[in-house]
């Protein structure tokens, strides 16, 4: 068994480890906190797979971005965790029954000897100054360029409706208004008033 | 050496765990959302490794797309979470069960 | 590198769609709540613009641009324009459903919009890549605007169940792409086209692949057994919304189905026309079954969409061109239908009052004569009833099944319609034979009643003409 042989089992037992636990563990913090070492061994095997531009990816937007979003969220909601346990045991049976066939099924197919050795030997290595991000970037921005776009309106849509659905303006809260302030001229403000001065009685 | 096979098991077991993560957390909208980003995950080990071995850049490039288009939908998904919370005061579906029929 | 700069006319449409959408979500920051009618107009004013710029487009060969990522046909332009018409008309509709609940903001014509684009990709997609993406935009800004209500619980609760089920259902679709890239080495449909021509082998991977491709197309077709959204979307979504999800997107999931079934899987023909005839037969079945059940109108129309998804998987799993044809102009018609039925729910909903129980339809005609003569020519058309399009269109889709020797198949059809015809006809029932349980006055702006008139009335002229719009359908998938 080679060195990357054992890395890559390694980092797959520690994934899947992690995967098991984000759909097992009681807390969402913890989920979200397991999905991240997830992130982070996939990120190892697309290493492997010599994608490093995605495993960078992966970690920067996915990790870094995402799940931060959705911790954000958990802590934000305050979520009441006891109710949602209810039913967990009683699906558990249910959830792994189906969860081994369809391992049993789809390992079938993709062990199967379409995919063996002789059909996918591995490819070369690519040479040591080989750039995954400049090949990518190339690819990105000729053939790819029509889906590249509309990635860009798909975030454009997230923003928007995550705007429109989310953004209220509660009553009664206070802003500056900076603009209103530095228009603002001494005459609004400070009033000259001519108190008569009176006398002791 | 590792093979192709390899990495498609362990994405296919990566997939049963998030179709297995939606079944047996149908009330916890919270891990709902982080199955799906598993399944996605799945998917992109699938596009990564076929990527790799037939030596063409195609599935890194769909990987790329999907890990875009991922990250909205999660934005999106949360945000419509929040205006649930803040409609009903709970994220528990057993509490959401109006509709029938 | 050999690249060559795209041919940017061929998106032509979809870029003026995309400009006036950005100029729109612009614009509109900038006007009070008293001129949001510009944004409608702006809106409309741009659906019919870039209908008339892929109108112009038509005619001529097949043309294939960026690199193989987008597609010319025409299939693809006459599904557009019905597309940003149905469009067009559910916005006009909804304007002033919308106005009296304090929905009537920018971003629901922006979303709109973008999700119109999403689907002009995906009819127009000539890789998996586009396919998804085209998908993906559309499903973004559907579930974001299922839950525009942002006051009401019931409208968000929908949207997490669709947007978590439909989520899921894009994970299926796409493990089913990385099956398909895996096995023929592109994600372009011509190669892959090709690449399963020439070569038998891998055929199990192939079949594996197109197991969950055709999960994920059902998803969001809403055939059964994966229809699970449907209903709760369409009672709980504002009736605009449900107006908008029930009509352009179903011929956006059906140029979805054939650009990924029979443009990029035809040699597998024989597989996906197994699984279409279980999704059609279970979707006709307990579409029309439980429909009957049903005492929310748009509950009820949600069931009727499920039956009619079976009635459109039957053109398409015939395999022929005339079968596609077939299934091309029934998804036309019932569109339009839906447009219709739709309508007439807005219409009748005024300030405060959700007319979506089916009480709410009880003596249509002494409240108003033309309305109920309106829901009338739809309800039937619906139930396929001669003259009207809809007998026409299950006709057609009957004949292409019959021709290719399913006949077992068009009877447990026409049986099922029959039994759906109960439900449609239970409505005309209401509208004429019951005393109305309120008296308030039914009111409605002048276009909005020009419009619906029309599309009431097209439901009996293409009725009456069929030839014309199959004529369009046969020459489009040619």
């Amino acid at each position: 068994m080679g060195f990357e042989k054992f890395l890559f089992y390694l980092f797959a037992a520690i994934l899947v480890f992690a995967a098991l636990r984000v759909i097992t563990v009681r807390n969402p913090v913890h989920a979200a906190l397991f999905l991240v070492l997830a992130f982070f061994n996939s990120a190892v095997l697309w290493l492997l797979l010599e994608a490093e531009f995605l495993a960078i990816v992966l970690v920067l937007v996915y990790v870094g971005a995402v799940m931060v979003l959705f911790l954000f969220v958990v802590m934000m909601l305050d979520v009441n965790v006891a109710p949602m346990r209810e039913g967990f045991i009683h699906y558990l049976p249910v959830g792994i029954v189906i969860g081994l066939i369809m391992v049993l099924e789809m390992g079938l197919v993709v062990g199967s000897d379409f995919f063996d050795a002789d059909h996918f030997a591995a490819v070369a290595a690519h040479p040591a100054d080989f750039s995954d991000t400049k090949e990518l970037g190339g690819l990105l921005y000729t053939q790819y360029v029509l889906p590249f776009e509309l990635a860009a309106v798909i975030l454009l849509v997230a923003i928007v409706a995550a705007i429109s659905l989310t953004l209220r303006r509660r009553p009664g809260t206070k802003h500056q208004a900076p603009a209103q302030q530095v228009l603002v001229r001494s005459q609004d403000r400070v009033r000259l008033v001519q108190v008569d001065s009176e006398e002791k009685q | 050496m590792i093979t192709l096979a390899d990495y498609l098991v362990l994405s296919a077991i990566l997939f049963c765990l998030s179709v297995a993560g939606i079944f047996i957390n149908r009330k916890n909208v919270l891990i709902l959302l982080m199955s799906i980003e598993l399944m996605l995950l799945a998917v992109n080990f699938n596009f990564i490794a076929f990527a790799r071995y037939l030596d063409d850049t195609a599935g890194e490039v769909f990987v790329f797309f999907v890990l875009t288009v991922a990250a909205a939908e999660a934005a999106i998904g949360l945000a419509i979470l929040v205006v649930l919370f803040r409609n009903r005061g709970t994220i528990n579906v057993t509490d959401l069960d109006t509709m029938k029929g | 590198m050999d690249f060559q700069v795209p041919d940017f006319s061929l998106v032509l449409p979809e870029l003026f769609l995309l400009g006036m959408a950005c100029l729109l979500l612009l614009v509109d920051v900038f006007i009070d709540d008293a001129h949001r009618r510009v944004s409608f107009r702006i809106a409309q004013g741009t659906l019919l613009g870039t209908a008339l710029l892929t109108y112009m487009q038509m005619g001529g060969p097949e043309q294939i641009g960026f690199s193989g990522t987008f597609v010319r046909d025409d299939m693809g332009s006459v599904l557009k324009i019905a597309v940003l018409l149905a469009t067009a008309t559910g916005f006009l509709y909804a304007r002033d459903y919308l106005r009296d609940r304090n929905l009537f903001r920018g971003e629901y014509y922006v979303l709109g919009l973008f999700a119109v684009l999403g689907m002009m990709v995906m009819v127009s997609a000539g890789s998996l890549l586009t396919i998804y993406l085209g998908l993906e935009l559309l499903s973004l800004c559907l579930y974001a605007l299922v839950a525009f209500d942002r006051e009401s619980g019931t409208s968000a609760e929908s949207a997490m169940k669709y947007f978590v089920l439909g989520a899921l259902a894009s994970g299926m679709l796409l493990y089913g792409i990385s099956m398909i890239y895996g096995a023929t080495g592109s994600i372009d449909l011509e190669t892959i086209r090709a690449a399963i021509g020439e070569r038998d082998a891998g055929n199990l991977v192939l079949v594996f692949g197109l197991v969950f491709l055709v999960v994920g197309v059902a998803f969001k077709l809403g055939a059964v057994p994966f229809h699970m959204w449907i209903p709760d979307v369409y009672q709980g979504a504002p009736t605009s919304v449900t107006l908008f999800v029930g009509s352009a997107p179903k011929l956006a999931a059906f140029a979805l189905a054939m650009r990924l079934l029979v443009d990029g899987l035809e040699n597998l023909q024989a597989d996906w026309q197994q699984m279409l005839i279980v999704l059609s037969v279970l979707s006709m079945g307990l579409g029309n079954l439980l429909a009957i059940a049903q005492t929310n109108i748009k509950r009820m129309l949600a069931y009727s969409t499920i039956a009619n998804v079976g009635f459109l998987l039957l053109g398409l799993l015939a395999g022929t061109p005339e079968g596609y044809a077939a299934a091309m102009f029934y998804t036309i018609t019932y569109v339009i239908m839906v447009c219709g039925a739709f309508g007439v729910v807005i219409y009748l909903s005024q300030a405060g009052i959700e007319a979506d129980s089916l009480d709410d339809f009880k003596g249509l005609n002494k409240r108003n004569p033309w309305l109920a003569v309106l829901m009338l020519l739809v309800m039937f058309s619906t139930a396929g009833i001669p003259p009207l399009v809809g007998f026409y269109a299950k006709l057609a889709v009957l004949k292409a099944i019959i021709d290719v020797g399913l006949v077992w198949l068009a009877v447990a059809a026409v049986v099922f319609s029959i039994i759906g015809a109960f439900y449609y006809l239970r409505i005309v029932k209401l509208m004429y034979f019951d005393d109305p349980t309120s008296d308030a006055e039914i009111e409605g702006s002048l276009d909005t009643r020009v419009v619906l008139s029309a599309n009431g009335l097209a439901v009996a002229v293409l009725g009456i003409l069929p030839g014309w719009l199959l004529g369009i359908c046969a020459a489009a998938i040619g």
